[in-house]
């Protein structure tokens, strides 16, 4: 009985430290050349103009 | 359309490091990691010469080519960057790359590598711009911003430059020519006057 009881505590606390785990459980399948990752928002956007601008602002020679 | 590079002119860099501080600092980069170093070639010779490295975001990426799970994506400017989700860790992107930009923490009890980690030009990841979990796996985002990567913004000799590549390589053209082939006016020569204790 103290035997089981034992297996049983020990099921228990490996459940529950599995439980505890933050892992994504979501699994991306992959084809080679392919990006699968997230969307990058700044891909959308144009910034070209406001970045010379910036550069002409901040980097070029004294 | 624009390509967005890093440009290192070796006659101006004096390996102060500040480049490294600033990337390390304005991304709470991991302990193990700098996305930047400095590299100085002939150290303590006549002729030193130091150069500041990170990703070169370069245009046919090495790294992009062999990751395994293609993790990689170039941005409409030209800037290299990846995605730590799908990242494995598999250190293939570090053999590849020829200025050693792809980085890992140092291993963790057990010994479990972890996800690569590289200069982004400070254009953060996929999550949303500038939002925590950005800031969290990528460090900040200052083109969404609309500024351009500290390293080169707050280098003191503007031997660090990044942008648009044709600007870049303007201003530097634009120096050669006024060095006529001679190193600036700062520099060893000018430190240590080794032009006169020569003659």
């Amino acid at each position: 009985m103290k035997k089981q009881l034992c297996i049983l505590a020990t099921l228990l606390f490996v459940i529950a430290l599995a439980a505890c785990s933050d892992e994504s459980r979501e699994f991306t399948m992959h084809e080679p050349g392919v990006y699968k990752g997230g969307k990058d928002p700044l891909l959308a956007k144009e910034r070209h103009q406001e970045l010379n601008d910036r550069f002409m602002k901040v980097q070029t020679d004294r | 359309m624009a390509r967005m590079k890093f440009l290192c002119d070796t006659e101006r860099c004096i390996e102060c490091n500040g480049c490294v501080t600033a990337c390390n600092n304005e991304h709470d980069v991991p302990e193990g990691i700098n996305r930047r170093h400095v590299v100085t070639l002939k150290d303590g010779e006549y002729g030193e010469k130091s150069m500041s490295v990170a990703c070169m975001h370069c245009t046919d990426a090495p790294c992009a080519a062999v990751c395994p799970v293609d993790c990689f994506y170039t941005t409409p400017d030209g800037i290299v960057l990846h995605d730590k989700d799908l990242c494995i860790g598999c250190g293939y992107c570090f053999y590849a790359c020829p200025f050693g930009a792809p980085q890992f923490e140092e291993q963790n009890i057990f010994a479990a590598r972890t996800k690569m980690d590289k200069c982004t030009f400070c254009a953060g990841g996929p999550p949303p711009d500038n939002s925590a979990e950005e800031y969290r796996q990528y460090g900040r985002n200052r083109i969404a911003e609309g500024k351009l990567p500290l390293c080169a913004e707050m280098c003191s000799t503007k031997a660090l430059l990044a942008g648009d590549g044709s600007i870049v390589s303007d201003i530097y053209r634009q120096r050669v020519v006024r060095r006529g082939g001679r190193p600036d006016t700062w520099g060893w020569d000018t430190a240590y006057d080794f032009k006169g204790s020569k003659e």
